[in-house]
């Protein structure tokens, strides 16, 4: 059953774009990708701006200090099967702005990246083929591959207010801890 | 005939599934770009059928799937139940699923989202009652096989109720300057943000439905000339794609005033002029 249903996969990726603080650069160029000139809507992607409905997660920017929590936290609300896509020179391995005080490295060091797209800004042809080879990377996972921690294990009554940065701290930790933090410092 | 109808209210699912590839292709055509093959609806509903469903709690998801109940109920009472009123009833139900859905979960954009929803509800079901009651003063029936028989087709005697359906259906089916409730990059689909999965299969074919449901009601226009009916269609499918590629968002107080303001009086006036002097 899950057979037949996965060979839909490739014809209706849709896409959840996020910046991590970039230069706007590649944000740019991936919305060329949707105008008119490259059409990708021509593949069956769709931009959705929610997470609980995308498929390929597009990456842009050095990720920032503030921003490493919201990208997890989107990450962590993608249901399976899910690919990540780092776009450019600076969510692959922090370009320009590697080793500066405010910024991360990369996306590779909070979540497990599948393709890599160089350039600054990674031009639109790139990113077509970084989806394409992202899209077959995708239809080898399958929907129980990765153990989604779960955080609501006790009830809630409404009466204690939920405190989301611990909660967002919780996951941080389990994350790393399955990418193995050793081998990416 | 009626057995015709009711295999059509059987497919609509369907059906609707085609017009709203056919829509996307149209659009994309319009804008000069090669567009989405046309069955990709389709691959979109097994594509999602394979994701993994998250879901926040048992109701909103109930409420998905009522609202796809019910919207199909409203297209089956539309094509084979014995009144036109009821079906509008029924869609109005259907909506209220779908609201109470959206005030159910903590998101902010679900619950803002559900309030435009019941804006919508405010703005274009009226205007669908006075379609339906306009239908019935031209054919002097609620059913539908009477209204599919009637001879002089009911435009002729209800041209202003026809042009305000025209304009309302950018708020029936939530198209650009009143994609208000479902705002893409807003507030990211309103309602729908925390559906995903099978779940929200059942919330995208709804939408599918609700093509059906409005397109069948201005087929209806045509009376016993099916070839005007079609064409009547065909008027408004390429109106909306138009209108949704040239127009930006308005607000909510747009929606509502033109819809009160300028629409409703115009149909009412149809209607009232053809109940006291139109025999």
């Amino acid at each position: 059953m899950f057979k037949f249903l996965k060979r839909f996969r490739k014809k209706s990726p849709w896409i959840l774009h996020y910046n991590t603080g970039s230069c706007n650069g590649c944000d740019i160029e991936i919305y060329a990708c949707l105008a008119p000139k490259y059409d990708i809507e021509r593949f069956g992607m769709l931009n959705k701006g929610n997470p609980k409905q995308a498929d390929i997660l597009l990456v842009t920017g050095p990720v920032t200090k503030r921003a490493r929590a919201r990208l997890l936290r989107i990450y962590m609300q993608m249901p399976e099967p899910k690919v990540v896509v780092a776009v450019g020179a600076c969510a692959c391995t922090g370009g320009v702005f590697r080793h500066m005080y405010n910024v991360e490295n990369g996306v590779d060091r909070y979540i497990p990246v599948d393709v890599y797209i160089p350039g600054c800004a990674a031009r639109p042809e790139n990113i077509i083929a970084g989806i394409e080879k992202a899209i077959e990377i995708w239809e080898q996972k399958s929907r129980d591959r990765l153990e989604l921690p779960k955080v609501c294990t006790k009830t809630l009554d409404g009466k204690q207010p939920i405190d989301r940065r611990q909660i967002v701290e919780e996951l941080v930790g389990k994350y790393t801890e399955k990418l193995n933090p050793e081998e990416l410092l | 005939m009626k057995t015709l109808l009711l295999v059509l209210a059987i497919l609509a699912p369907l059906l609707g599934g085609v017009i709203y590839g056919l829509e996307r292709k149209v659009k994309a055509r319009m804008q000069n770009r090669m567009g989405p093959p046309i069955l990709q609806p389709f691959y979109d509903f097994f594509k999602l059928a394979d994701k993994r469903p998250l879901q926040v709690h048992s109701f909103h998801s109930l409420m998905g799937i009522a609202f796809f109940l019910a919207a199909w109920f409203a297209v089956f009472s539309l094509m084979v139940g014995p009144n036109l009123l009821v079906a509008i009833f029924l869609h109005v139900l259907a909506l209220l699923f779908i609201t109470a859905g959206g005030f159910s979960v903590k998101s902010p954009y679900s619950v803002m989202g559900a309030l435009r929803e019941l804006a919508h509800i405010l703005a274009a079901e009226p205007i669908l009652v006075f379609a339906v009651v306009g239908l019935y003063l031209a054919s002097g029936s609620w059913n539908v096989i009477d209204i599919l028989h009637s001879e002089p087709p009911p435009l002729l005697k209800m041209p202003l109720v026809f042009a305000v359906l025209l304009l309302t259906l950018p708020i029936l089916l939530k198209k650009s300057p009143f994609d208000i409730s479902e705002a893409h990059q807003e507030i990211i689909g309103g309602w729908e943000i925390e559906f995903s999965g099978i779940y929200y299969e059942a919330v995208y074919t709804a939408k599918w439905l609700e093509y059906i449901f409005v397109y069948f009601i201005i087929f209806l226009f045509g009376g016993a000339n099916y070839l005007l009916g079609l064409g009547l269609v065909l008027l408004a499918f390429l109106f909306v794609a138009l209108i949704d590629n040239s127009t930006t968002r308005l607000t909510i107080h747009h929606m509502v005033k033109f819809s009160l303001g300028v629409l409703l009086p115009l149909a009412a006036f149809n209607v009232f002029w053809v109940a006291l002097w139109g025999h």
